[in-house]
């Protein structure tokens, strides 16, 4: 069989010592020009005081609001300029039901990263299976799979869930489809890779016993890329988990939501509370999916 | 009608990208024979196991294995009818990875097998007992549900023959089965081999076509013995006769090239068969 030419034909031409210290002077230089341009524009200020508001804005993260459920005052007072007392709050209540509303939303998070995921892993399957080179599909669906997959990738998630709204509605619909339609392009990038390391040997040998297509399928294919199929999964199941909370904005619900209410309200307290949920999934979840993948593999 | 032959080539040519990789202009190996196959790296060895195998076609002339006419008008049905009958036993990893010693040993019976549930391994009580002597053969009964990724190299070897013992071929290709085995492993490897090929009592024996370096083996493994050389047949000699001399002038470097300049094909003549499009 020949030999597969690996690599951009360009990279290749200009591979080699030289060839690198090229590429690297390049990129210096464009990093030189990133830098000159905008400070010549005057856009590289860092505001007026930036010290004194970075020690305000990390005091108030210091003192999240999940504190408050113990140490809240149970009486606090609202008072007028006049000095008579409007309101009466019990902090401890308050904070206790947030922290209830937090519960709600982490699992309305979790519910639109798993459902949009599991949909993007079905939607790229048949289009990696079409993109993988060495299973060398026809040239026009492969070329075209490799577009959409391309396309899916360049487009942000939360770009696919201002457009799904004005579709499909505000609601975690909207959040579902756009993750799904954004991971679909990683998905298909990550499927396509882990088929282009199946072994053709044990393949070949497969289909030498007579075995039928499907045969093949299901006794080499599969369970050769099965685990890293599980693994590429779990992956972009937990980047998905931290990317919905960016779907607040679009009103998809979940910790997005209440991600977006505490910074237009500048509740810096409250949002210490989300972020700490969020590190608390994030970080669960990938230990969890470590394990699985050490298992499987 | 049955032929005569287990393998009759006339006149072939097979060719990738109008390169010339075996122009063999007659060889017929009958039933039962066992032959070995020598020459130094290129010269077409495992083409001509990937022709038999029905894994490529002929530009030119006319190649019959087992009653089977190799040839681009032959159905996937027929070139898995074929190969459910050619055994083979290839250097290197040709095994599922990730699956156990038993289940790649199963793999042996797909060809014989269809349905559902060949597609999430479930095998009637029988085939899992052959499955099991089949191991048992090799000696490996004790490692039946080691994932093979998790054996070593003769192990792994094993396996290979104990699969093409479970498939039960009347024709055995081996591709270097040897290579990269310690001298123990790789005489146990040709024994197990040369005795598959022997058959039992209830069936007839099979053709065994190996591709070996070891001069040592050959006795072991053939009873004839075909040298190639820029994919042309050099030497075609009965075993007692092949000598040092023999293959040292077919593995020596200098000797005048056979073919000087050769023909263009403008197809590339390396054609995949319909059932190799997953």
């Amino acid at each position: 069989m020949a030999a597969q030419t690996l690599g951009h034909p360009f990279i290749g031409r200009i591979g080699g010592r030289a060839g690198f210290f090229g590429l690297t002077l390049v990129y210096a230089m464009l990093v030189a020009v990133c830098l000159g341009s905008l400070g010549h524009e005057g856009e590289l200020s860092l505001g007026r005081n930036p010290v004194a508001n970075i020690i305000k804005t990390a005091g108030e993260f210091a003192r999240p609001s999940l504190l408050d459920v113990w140490f809240g005052d149970p009486n606090l007072e609202y008072k007028g300029d006049d000095g008579t007392v409007l309101r009466v709050e019990d902090r401890q209540a308050v904070e206790l039901k947030y922290l209830a509303g937090l519960g709600n939303a982490t699992w309305t998070t979790i519910r639109i990263a798993t459902l949009g995921s599991l949909l993007g892993a079905l939607l790229a399957l048949p289009l990696a299976i079409l993109t993988a080179r060495n299973l060398a599909a026809p040239t026009m669906p492969a070329w075209i799979a490799g577009g959409v997959l391309d396309t899916a990738r360049s487009i942000h998630t939360l770009v696919f869930g201002l457009v799904l709204v004005g579709i499909v509605g505000l609601g975690p619909t909207a959040g579902i489809l756009a993750i799904a339609l954004h991971s679909m392009g990683t998905y298909g990038k990550l499927f396509a890779e882990s088929i282009e390391t199946l072994d053709l040997a044990a393949i070949d040998a497969v289909r030498g016993v007579g075995a039928g297509p499907a045969q093949v399928f299901f006794n080499a294919v599969w369970p050769a890329v099965l685990p890293q199929f599980v693994s590429n999964h779990l992956y972009i199941w937990e980047y998905n988990i931290r990317d919905s909370t960016i779907l607040g904005l679009i009103g998809a619900g979940g910790l997005g939501l209440l991600i977006t209410e505490a910074t237009s309200l500048f509740q810096w307290g409250r949002l210490s509370t989300v972020l700490m949920v969020v590190i608390a999934l994030v970080v669960s979840f990938d230990a969890l999916s470590r394990r699985i993948r050490g298992a499987l593999i | 009608m049955r032929p005569a032959n287990c393998v009759d080539l006339n006149s072939v040519i097979c060719a990738i990208d109008g390169r010339i990789l075996l122009d063999i202009d007659r060889l017929s190996i009958a039933h039962g024979e066992r032959v070995a196959i020598v020459g130094h790296n290129g010269a077409g060895k495992s083409t001509l196991l990937r022709l038999l195998s029905g894994f490529m076609c002929p530009v030119h002339g006319t190649a019959e294995v087992l009653g089977r006419s190799l040839d681009r008008q032959l159905t996937s049905g027929e070139l898995r009818a074929l190969r459910r009958e050619v055994g083979q036993v290839m250097q290197g990893l040709h095994l599922v990875q990730r699956l156990d010693a038993l289940e790649n040993v199963l793999i042996g019976c797909l060809g014989r097998r269809s349905g559902w549930r060949t597609w999430v391994r479930r095998y009637s009580p029988e085939d899992l007992a052959n499955a099991g002597s089949a191991l048992r053969a090799v000696g490996l009964l004790a490692k039946a549900a080691v994932r093979v990724d998790h054996l070593s190299g003769g192990e792994r070897q094993k396996v290979a023959l104990a699969r093409m013992l479970m498939q039960g071929p009347r024709l055995i290709l081996a591709d270097e089965p040897t290579a990269a085995l310690d001298p123990q492993a790789a005489a146990e490897v040709c024994a197990l081999l040369s005795n598959a090929a022997a058959g039992s009592s209830q069936s007839s024996a099979a053709t065994l076509v190996t591709v070996v370096h070891n001069p040592l083996l050959l006795p072991v493994l053939a009873d004839r013995v075909i040298g190639l050389k820029q994919g042309r047949v050099a030497f075609d000699l009965p075993a007692t006769q092949v000598d040092d001399s023999c293959l040292h002038k077919l593995y020596r470097a200098d000797t005048p090239v056979g073919i000087v300049e050769p023909p263009q094909y403008p197809d590339n003549g390396f054609v995949m068969s319909p059932a190799a499009a997953l």
